[in-house]
This record gives structure tokens, C-alpha cells and sequence, in this order.
């Protein structure tokens, strides 16, 4: 298949630094369609600034990004670019604005118009609606409250849910179920399997949870000190053996 | 209702719940134990229909200028310089009627719009503080007028007593009447309606409350914030620009010293209304409530006989309580 496709996104040798900080020194990985991978590392080595830099919150210092083969214009590099391209995230720290709806956070940045000026309120309550039954969430019951009155995970349900909603290519999700217990994690989990089986939409999950990491991807990519430095393939790891390309690097 | 069979129920500890829908009526409340303050000391000197045709003309000016506040306090910032924005817009508007004819009172509402166009664009892209941004403004663009007017001022004749070689007069007797009891108060609510779907129903109106809530989260996903408080300082003027008009027709002059202090008052009557300064929420109906509550309680004072210095003490005592009462603390997380 690599032959004839070229990959849905591959990523070469970004860097990105922040002053004197280099919090990216060498980023590169491949990621296929209806494929799942993991990016682990510890804390700080650079797996946030790199899928920030994929969904085009900045720009790298250097490097290329080739989605399908054609490469993304670095100097055109934005977050609505990347939405447009069916990229989206949930962010580490969710990306959810408190004192709004669960309606108008799923649709942040693309509101279904009414009459030019205002929005398509029925439109947006029904399809959050769907969203949230696809994630098996149902204890939400009025959509109208800010979503500061919901509790961490049913927040966590609305960030995911915006990302599966739009993101049609790549779902970017950093540490999704840190914050979550058992029974949502595992909701999230089959959330990616049956969202990549039924739509094909692939998946790129940071996670300090190597259970996971090994039970979820297909690949694992390890990052240490800013350089994507191994990949595993699935099974081909044990935990001890990607402990130790975490902490030590080999 | 609800409120007296919570309170029954709980008798004094109160759910969070109920206790956020208690505050919502604070504002209520408080406009209403006001007048029963002053009638009560003042009686039909306070509770006459002149008294309240005076009330009438008096608030509207306030409002507008609260509207515009709301609007960017509603996303976090503030705006300090509306005082000398109104005489800047009501000089402007009175110069545009001299040169241009009646039209001309359009160049006042331009004016507000520009001044509010420079507040947002020093803002976002020097990303200087709107308080330290608008305090600046508050202080050029009333030198701007001063400078512009030459001291003078420009009046409003109703064109019986013709104004001879004087420049510095305009025969309107429309705007004058626009000034007065029916015609200001009809005028004012319908900028009022206008107000209240533009804030509560539209798009823009739901973008000022999420960028007050957490403006990194609508970067993070694309939306450009930069413009957008462009646009609202913009607007916020365009609303400073009819305020001033309305101050003109009013006070039946455009003089250089117009609206001093008056942005103290238009925040005041804001938060009065129940909105934090932190921004994310706000209200409309609850803003003219807030603007109504401050003229009467100043109409109110004077009726009464209370010297203006111990006014001011009791209306600086009233904003603290109305806020200590109607603040949400939960939902603000710093005092800054
Ligand atoms: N916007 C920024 N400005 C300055 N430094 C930054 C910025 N973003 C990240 N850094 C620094 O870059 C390095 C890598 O950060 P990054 O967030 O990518 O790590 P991470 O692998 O996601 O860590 P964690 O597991 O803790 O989330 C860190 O040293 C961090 O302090
Ligand atoms: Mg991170």
C-alpha cells in the first residue's frame, strides 16, 4: 500500500522553539488512514508542541509537513486551515469555554448561521444531541446551562465529541482520559475503535498510560529530550522495553 | 414565588442553584426598595410625573453610554474613555450639522465609532491593557476636543431668535425636540430593543460572553480574536457616537467639557446591573436597570436635600453593595 498511497500526513524533522527553550529539536512520524498511533514520552519532551505544531497552532522553525502527498504551506499554517483539512484535537487542557453551552462549544468557530447574524440554535442542539449519544453520554440534560456546571468527564465528552464531529481525517487527542475513571476511559477507547471502523478516520493519542497505549495503537512513536527517536509496531514492545525509550532513549 | 418557598424550606442556607437565581434579582430588588426609600422620605416631591418625566430624560443618555460599556466589559476589558469620546462624537456631530446640514449629525456617530476603531486596534495589536489603552485615549481625545473647539461650544437653536453672524449655532429645532420627554424616551427604547437582540440573540452578542470566558480557547481553535475586539470597541463606540447625539439634543449644545466623569458613571451603572468586570456574563435588560437605579438614587439624593459630596459617598457605598450581593464568586475565579 506504501508504494502505490502516499501516507495521509507524514511529518519530517519539525523543530519548534520557544526563546531559548527548544521544545521540539527533531519531529518526524507517518501516520496511515484508519490508523491508530501513540506518541509517548515523559513529561516535557515534546509531544503537545508537537501535535500543536500538526494542528497548525504555530508554525515550525523548520521541517515539512505532506498531507496525502502534498506539502502544507508553512507559511499559511493555521488552525483553520488544518479544521478545514479535517484535523482536530482535543487539547491537554480541553479547549472548552466555560461560561458557554454544551451546543456552542461543539460548535466553536464554525456556528451555523440563521438570517446572517444569528445562529442555528435548533440545528446545533439536535446535532450535539447525536454527538453525545454516539459517545453513550446521556446525563446531560439541559444543553442550555454553561458547560461549567457539567462535571470533568461530561466536559471531557463535549471536547471529544467536537473532534470526532469534525475531524473527518485525524483526530488528535493529547492524554484524553488522564482526568477520566475506568468507566470513561473505556468509553473513550471503544469511542476511537468504532469511530475509526465506521468513519476510517485516524487517530494520533498522546498517553502517559502505556496499558493503553498498547491495548489502543497500532504503532507507538517514542519521543525523548524533543527527537522522535523509536517506533514500535503493535505487540513488538513490552512495557519495560518502552519504559526504558521513554526515560533512558534506547 | 420560588424565591420566598425556597427560603422557607432551607430557612437561610440556601442551595447554590437557588441562590444564583436570588442574585439574578438583585438588580430588581434593589431599583425597587430605592424608590421606596425616596418616596417614602421625599413623597410627592419625588413620586410626581414631573419628577419622573425628569427621571425619563435624564436616564437614556446614561444607558446608551452603559450599552457600550457592557459590550466591552462583557469580554474582559473596559472602556474609560467614553466621557471624552461622547464630547469628542457630540463636537464632531454639531460641526457635521454645521457644515453639512442636518445629515451631518451622522459625523458624530462616525466619530464615537473611530475613537472605539483606535481603542480596539492599540489594544489587540500592541497589546497594551484596555485600562491603560483607554485612559490614555480618555486624555487625548479630550484635548483633541478642546484643541478642535477652540473652548467654545456649538448650540441647538429652535430658530425663533436668529442666530445672526454667529457661526456657532445651529437652527434644529428637530434634535431639540428630540431631546424631550416622549421623543427621547421612545428613541432610547428603541435603541434599547435593538441593544437587546443584538446582545442576547446574536452571534456577536454570544462571542463577547466566550471570548469573556476564555478568549485563548476561541485562538486555540481558529477564531481571530484580534478582529473581533477591533470590531467590539468599534461598536461600543458607534453606541458612545448615538449617546452623544442624544446628549446633544439634550443639552442643547455640544461643549467641550460634555460627559466629564460620565464613564465612572456608564461602569457604575454596568455593574450595578449585575455584571462582573471580569467579563463572560452580562445583561441587557439588567444594564438599564443598573443606569435607571443610578439617575434615581442621584435624582432621589438631591430631592431630598443631601449635599452633593455626601451624594456621591452614598452612591460609592451603594455600587459596593449592589456587588458584594450580586457577585457570583463562584463563577469568578481571580479579583483583579
Ligand atoms: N508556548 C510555550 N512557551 C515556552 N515554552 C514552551 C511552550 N510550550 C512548551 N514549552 C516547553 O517546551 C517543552 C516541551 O513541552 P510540551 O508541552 O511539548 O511537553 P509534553 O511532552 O507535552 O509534556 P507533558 O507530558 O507534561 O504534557 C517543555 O520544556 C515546555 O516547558
Ligand atoms: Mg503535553
Amino acid at each position: 500500500m506504501r508504494n502505490s498511497d502516499p501516507p495521509l500526513l507524514e511529518v519530517k524533522n519539525v523543530s519548534k522553539s520557544f526563546g531559548g527553550v527548544q521544545a521540539l529539536r527533531s519531529g518526524s512520524f507517518e501516520l496511515g488512514r484508519r490508523e491508530v498511533i501513540a506518541v509517548v514520552g515523559a513529561n516535557g519532551a515534546g509531544k503537545s508542541t508537537l501535535i500543536k505544531i500538526v494542528a497548525g497552532v504555530y508554525p515550525p522553525d523548520s521541517g515539512e509537513i505532506r498531507i496525502k502527498g502534498r506539502p502544507v504551506d508553512l507559511h499559511d499554517h493555521s488552525v483553520s486551515r488544518m479544521r478545514e483539512r479535517g484535523i482536530e484535537v482535543v487539547y491537554q487542557d480541553l479547549a472548552l469555554v466555560p461560561n458557554m453551552s454544551a451546543p456552542y462549544n461543539l460548535f466553536l468557530g464554525r456556528m451555523p448561521r440563521k438570517w446572517g447574524i444569528f445562529a442555528d440554535k435548533r440545528l446545533m442542539r439536535d446535532k450535539t444531541r447525536e454527538v453525545l449519544d454516539q459517545l453513550n453520554v446521556r446525563t446531560v440534560q439541559d444543553l442550555s446551562r454553561p458547560i461549567s456546571d457539567l462535571s470533568g468527564g461530561q466536559q471531557q465528552s463535549i471536547a471529544i465529541g467536537r473532534a470526532i464531529a469534525w475531524g473527518k481525517e485525524i483526530v488528535i487527542l493529547d492524554e484524553p482520559t488522564a482526568a477520566l475513571g475506568p468507566n470513561e476511559t473505556g468509553e473513550v477507547e471503544r469511542m476511537v475503535e468504532e469511530v475509526r471502523n465506521k468513519h476510517g478516520t485516524s487517530f494520533i493519542m498522546i498517553s502517559h498510560n502505556l496499558e493503553q497505549v498498547q491495548r489502543l495503537a497500532d504503532r507507538i512513536i517514542v519521543i525523548h529530550h524533543g527527537i522522535t527517536s523509536q517506533e514500535f509496531k503493535r505487540g513488538k514492545a513490552t512495557a519495560d522495553r518502552l519504559v526504558k525509550a521513554i526515560t533512558v532513549g534506547i | 414565588m420560588t424565591d420566598s418557598s425556597a427560603r422557607k424550606r432551607t430557612g437561610g442556607f440556601l442551595s447554590p442553584r437557588q441562590l444564583e437565581r436570588i442574585r439574578d434579582y438583585v438588580p430588581f430588588v434593589a431599583i425597587a426598595l430605592v424608590i421606596l426609600l425616596f418616596w417614602a422620605i421625599s413623597g410627592d416631591r419625588f413620586m410626581s410625573v414631573r419628577n419622573w418625566t425628569f427621571i425619563a430624560q435624564q436616564t437614556p443618555v446614561l444607558m446608551l453610554l452603559a450599552f457600550a460599556q457592557l459590550m466591552v466589559v462583557t469580554t474582559g476589558s473596559i472602556d474609560i474613555s467614553i466621557g471624552s469620546s461622547l464630547a469628542f462624537s457630540a463636537y464632531v456631530g454639531a460641526l457635521g450639522m454645521l457644515w453639512l446640514g442636518d445629515g451631518g449629525l451622522v459625523l458624530g456617530i462616525a466619530a464615537g465609532a473611530l475613537v472605539g476603531m483606535c481603542n480596539g486596534l492599540v489594544i489587540s495589536l500592541l497589546k497594551i491593557p484596555s485600562f491603560v489603552t483607554t485612559l490614555a485615549m480618555l486624555i487625548i481625545v479630550r484635548a483633541v476636543v478642546i484643541i478642535i473647539s477652540d473652548g467654545t461650544s456649538i448650540y441647538m437653536t429652535d430658530g425663533s431668535v436668529s442666530g445672526g453672524t454667529n457661526i456657532s449655532s445651529v437652527a434644529a429645532p428637530w434634535l431639540l425636540s428630540l431631546g424631550k420627554f416622549p421623543a427621547i424616551f421612545v428613541a432610547a427604547a428603541a435603541v434599547a430593543v435593538l441593544m437587546w437582540v443584538f446582545y442576547e440573540k446574536t452571534l456577536f452578542g454570544q462571542q463577547l460572553k466566550a471570548v469573556g470566558g476564555n478568549e485563548k480557547v476561541l485562538r486555540l481553535v481558529g477564531i481571530n480574536v484580534t478582529a473581533f475586539k477591533v470590531k467590539v470597541f468599534a461598536a461600543a463606540g458607534v453606541m458612545v457616537g448615538i449617546a452623544a447625539c442624544v446628549n446633544l439634543a439634550r443639552a442643547g449644545a455640544a461643549t467641550p467639557q460634555a460627559g466629564l466623569m460620565i464613564e465612572l458613571d456608564a461602569i457604575a451603572a454596568v455593574a450595578l446591573g449585575g455584571t462582573p468586570l471580569t467579563g463572560g456574563y452580562g445583561s441587557v435588560v439588567k444594564t438599564i436597570i443598573g443606569a435607571l437605579t443610578l439617575t434615581i438614587v442621584r435624582n432621589g439624593l438631591t430631592i431630598a436635600g443631601v449635599p452633593p459630596s455626601w451624594s456621591q459617598i452614598a452612591l460609592g457605598a451603594l455600587l459596593i453593595a449592589a456587588i458584594a450581593i450580586s457577585l457570583n464568586r463562584s463563577k469568578v475565579d481571580v479579583v483583579k
